[in-house]
């Protein structure tokens, strides 16, 4: 039998930029790489608001990364980017060059990270061209249902959003008609119809694609397989004080960076608390945003540490210096990387009482919950946490190992060749 | 007969001068066969002569015949026609008797201003103006370029003016009150000129006076605005204005508007099924991205491939965009679509006619380009159902908002007290898409054409989406009225769902100058038979009306 060539598709690569979604997909190719019987390849998108000039060569959106025969950037340009209906408005992209390319290595499975920058088209497209192919969608966050970066947090107060429609959106973006928000949904999902699978890293994810109109027959949970990191950390080496609080991702809005900061700020002196950011993509926030983020940090001096981006392989040592680690973020969230990347290590995390972050860190007992947007909340937390050290040992204890990659990897085979036999069926069918 | 001695000058290439011996004067054109083609051809120099030795010392009564007789001749004017018009102009100047030119001032009882001129077609025109004399008695009369004479003082709507009325305080209230006026008028011949007219003032006391109109403004859109203002100004959109005048403006102008607008190109993508059931005619106006979402669902549902697509483009600037963009779209989804440009936008009624003289479907299907099916299979629903009863006219699926709220479930008339004019109504419309009522199946008073099935010889015997009405309102109600004179039943159909994003492609604000007069025209050819219909008819109930 020959290999099974899965195709996987990202809207962006680690090597151009960090980002939690992608960082995961290259994981799983490295690791589909490794395993018998499997050909992966991935087609990373690449574009002029991530690549410092243009990447591609003349007449063709295709070049490789790095070197490995198994990737290839394909280059769009944002400025062809519908970020509202979600698709492309160069259709050749499509027609002419993804056909191509999917003619050309004729996947078993197309397994879609992420279709941002090249559009849901892309979905019915495959279908056309390779009618036998299965395709498998993985849901990162809310961005087919939700304009506002499909985040599901409202534009007045940033209240968090369970259901979108066409009345609730417009009320979000008056500037855009209902009629225009009903067009969007229908759009996505005329595309979304020929997805075989949806993958929902976080059954909250799941529920809510659900209320939005996907069948449950055709979503299920699959939670991210990670690869366990090399090295662990080991214990802090100074575990009374002070408590080491340590934030990884990037610094917005929507990952509670005001909340961190306020909650920072309004600590009891007698509370031996210090935060640590590591943190990504500042640049790419508002002017008035990394100026405001500045003026704290500095007025915040011996409380909070801002120490800029980090890689990946750093994590075992940067963990080291840390007790505890904080997820502040105002949105649901979907499966946060960086749970799985504290539980390798052993810390107990601090988080919002909401969606994935709820979902995957027991309160109690690999972690605590505070209440969402609640700068109160998250002092008296933090407090809590600074004051009881049993309690710390108590839910490192509670950790349990992060969900393998190699099961992961397993189990998406099993999808794979369940899809495609449905395929087969369906395809014999018509 | 015996042989007239004439002299011929030329005019134009086209056109000659005769001149007989007894004076009268007539145009021969080539075209007519009395054009003698190896005549001289002297021209210029030679019609100074005889404008100057045999036509300009004739006496004034004399020259002002000879000029109508010229105007209206009507040769066959369709070559060189501003040319001839031009030399027209040039006799007119020599011929007639010019008047003292009217200056206004708030101490002469006699005034004259002509504010606007508007051509709606070569013989149609609009004009407004006032008019000030010592009694409010004084003869009006405008003159063309060419020539023509038409008395305005019985034709006229007249009206108020504060304005002048306040600027001739000063000389008491002898002058009456009524000094606007507004008339629709037609010329026995084509004029093509817009500068020359002329309009003058003779008043009971023998005094006599003339301006020079503004140039003739010729643009469509500008004398649509500006009759349907003039129309709601006056309060009158049921008046005497619109009845008399901006009916028969109006709807010369439609005329001319879709006249102008013929079939330049058809593109065809891909291969449309070789004998359709059903023609499905959109008209594309502004919103060129509601193609690629129809063609999105449409591409999923197999009823529809045997169906034939035809997209008129009636915002034909946007040619190159849609043209690169159905290629794209075609290679994308793989239904075969036909696109028809047209050589000029002629609105919503103008534009479908085009489509549907390409279409080859046995039905026709009127489609908005803002209507998404909720599901597959319902053409193929309306289809089964329309052949299931030979007496069916005009059969319509039900609507939604984006929303689920109820969209169209039919129409019907109604009268809000103490009006005159009948308004179009939607039955239940915002209530939800299960709305018991709106799931029953039955005959209404009509439909709206955002989607309606019609047989095509149907269509044709009731003549077609009627072309009086204005930007695209009532054609809908109107076709069904008259399917229903013709002996036809008009259906809705409650188990075909799609959704209509009503208005997206019109400003509201846009619409509401037209849409009052479409209403007001609307009952005044369909007020008895609505009344009637109204009688027996309940929009409440979800019966079904035998």
């Amino acid at each position: 039998m020959s290999d099974l060539r899965v195709l996987f598709v990202a809207h962006n690569h680690p090597t151009l930029h960090p980002g939690g979604a992608e960082a995961y997909a290259l994981e799983l190719y490295e690791e589909m790489r490794e395993t018998p019987g499997i050909e992966p390849m991935m087609l990373a998108r690449i574009g002029s608001n991530v690549a410092r000039r243009r990447v591609s060569h003349p007449g063709t959106p295709f070049s490789s990364v790095n070197g490995d025969p198994g990737q290839q950037f394909v280059f769009t340009e944002t400025e062809h980017f519908d970020f509202f209906t979600l698709t492309s408005r160069d259709k050749s992209l499509y027609s002419r060059h993804l056909t191509d390319y999917l003619l050309a290595h004729r996947p078993d499975v197309v397994h879609l990270q992420h279709t941002h920058f090249i559009g849901v088209d892309l979905v019915s497209q495959i279908r056309r061209v390779l009618p036998d192919a299965a395709i498998v969608y993985t849901l990162h966050e809310f961005l087919p249902i939700c304009h506002r970066d499909g985040q599901m947090v409202r534009t007045s107060g940033d209240e968090l959003c369970g259901e979108a429609s066409p009345r609730r959106c417009n009320e979000c973006f008056p500037e855009l008609s209902p009629q225009a928000f009903f067009l969007r949904e229908r759009f996505v999902k005329g595309h979304f119809a020929n997805v075989d699978r949806f993958l929902a890293p976080s059954a909250q994810l799941m529920e809510k694609y659900v209320t939005w109109g996907i069948e449950e027959e055709r979503i299920e949970v699959e939670e991210y397989g990670r690869r366990a990191p090399e090295r662990r950390a080991g214990k802090p080496s100074q575990v009374r004080t002070p408590t080491n609080i340590g934030f990884f991702g990037q610094l917005s809005r929507f990952k509670g960076a005001e909340v961190m900061l306020d909650a920072m700020a309004m600590l009891e002196p007698d509370v031996d608390a210090h935060l640590w950011l590591h943190g990504a993509n500042l640049e790419l926030q508002s002017q008035e945003f990394q100026d405001d983020f500045a003026a704290r940090t500095r007025d915040l001096r011996g409380r909070v540490s801002f120490r800029g981006s980090y890689e990946h392989s750093e994590l075992p040592r940067l963990m080291e210096d840390l007790h505890w680690v904080l997820i502040p973020s105002i949105w649901w969230e979907n499966s946060p990387l960086v749970i799985q990347e504290a539980f390798f290590h052993g810390r107990p995390i601090i988080c919002s009482d909401i969606g994935g972050m709820a979902e995957k860190v027991s309160d109690g007992v690999d972690g605590i919950h505070f209440r969402a947007g609640d700068a109160v909340s998250l002092a008296r937390t933090i407090e809590r946490a600074t004051k009881n050290a049993r309690l710390w040992q108590k839910l490192r204890d509670g950790v349990s190992e992060p969900y393998a990659m190699d099961a992961h990897v397993t189990r998406l085979l099993e999808l794979y060749e369940e899809t495609i036999e449905q395929r087969k069926a369906v395809t014999v069918d018509a | 007969m015996p042989e007239v001695t004439r002299r011929t000058v030329r005019l134009t290439t086209e056109t000659d001068l005769a001149v007989a011996a007894d004076g009268s004067v007539e145009l021969l054109t080539r075209e007519h066969g009395d054009f003698d083609t190896a005549g001289d051809a002297a021209g210029e120099e030679e019609l100074k002569a005889l404008l100057r030795d045999e036509l300009a010392g004739l006496e004034a009564e004399r020259r002002a015949e000879l000029l109508e007789g010229l105007a209206i001749s009507d040769p066959h004017r369709e070559a060189e026609s501003v040319a001839l018009s031009t030399q027209l102009f040039g006799l007119r100047e020599v011929l007639r008797e010019r008047l003292p030119v009217c200056v206004v001032d708030e101490r002469q009882p006699v005034g004259l201003a002509v504010e606007g001129i508007l051509a709606i077609d070569e013989r149609s025109f609009w004009i407004n103006g006032w008019a000030h004399d010592e009694d409010g008695q004084g003869q009006l009369a405008v003159v063309s370029p060419e020539g023509c004479r038409i008395d305005l003082s019985e034709r006229a709507f007249r009206f108020e003016r504060p304005d002048v009325v306040e600027f001739y305080a000063g000389l008491g209230a002898g002058g009456g009150r009524e000094h606007g006026f507004t008339a629709f008028f037609e010329l026995p011949a084509p004029s093509r000129l817009t500068a020359g007219w002329l309009v003058e003032l003779r008043t009971s006391s023998g005094a006599a006076v003339e301006v020079q109109c503004p140039p003739a403004n010729t643009d469509p859109q500008t004398i649509r605005g500006t009759i349907l203002g003039e129309l709601a100004n006056h309060g009158a959109l049921s008046g005497p204005l619109a009845a008399e005048h901006g009916r028969h403006a109006l709807s010369r102008l439609q005329e001319r508007i879709v006249g102008e607008a013929e079939i330049d190109s058809v593109d065809v993508y891909g291969e449309p099924p070789a004998d359709p059931e059903v023609s499905i005619v959109v008209s594309l106006y502004r919103r060129l991205d509601f193609l690629e979402h129809q063609l999105l669902h449409f591409s999923t549902d197999p009823d529809l491939a045997r169906a034939e697509f035809v997209y008129v483009l009636d915002s034909v600037e946007q040619r190159e965009d849609l043209a690169r963009r159905a290629a794209e779209l075609f290679a994308l989804y793989g239904l075969p679509f036909t696109v028809v440009n047209p050589t000029a936008g002629s609105g919503y009624a103008g534009a479908n006619r085009l489509g549907i003289s390409v279409a080859r479907g046995e039905k026709l299907l009127l489609l908005n380009s803002d209507v998404i099916p909720d599901r597959p299979g319902w053409l193929g629903e309306m289809c089964r159902f329309y052949d299931e009863n030979e007496r069916i006219g005009a059969l319509g699926p039900k609507l939604l908002y984006e929303d689920d709220s109820l969209q169209h479930a039919g129409l019907y008339y109604h009268r809000p007290p103490g009006g005159k004019v009948w308004e179009n109504a939607h039955r239940f419309k915002g209530l939800h898409r299960h709305f018991p009522a709106a799931e029953v199946t039955q005959q209404v008073p009509a439909l709206t054409a955002a989607c309606v099935l019609i047989d095509r010889e149907r269509y044709e015997e009731a003549g077609g989406l009627p072309l009086h009405y204005v930007q695209g309102d009532y054609e809908d109600s109107e076709l069904c009225l008259r399917l229903e004179s013709a002996g036809y039943e008009n259906w809705y159909l409650a188990s075909a769902e799609l959704y209509h994003l009503e208005g997206q492609s019109y400003v509201a604000e846009v619409r509401r100058g037209p849409s009052e007069y479409n209403m007001w025209l609307h009952t005044e050819i369909w007020g008895e038979r609505i009344a009637e219909i109204m009688e027996s008819f309940d929009p409440h109930a979800a019966a079904g009306v035998a």
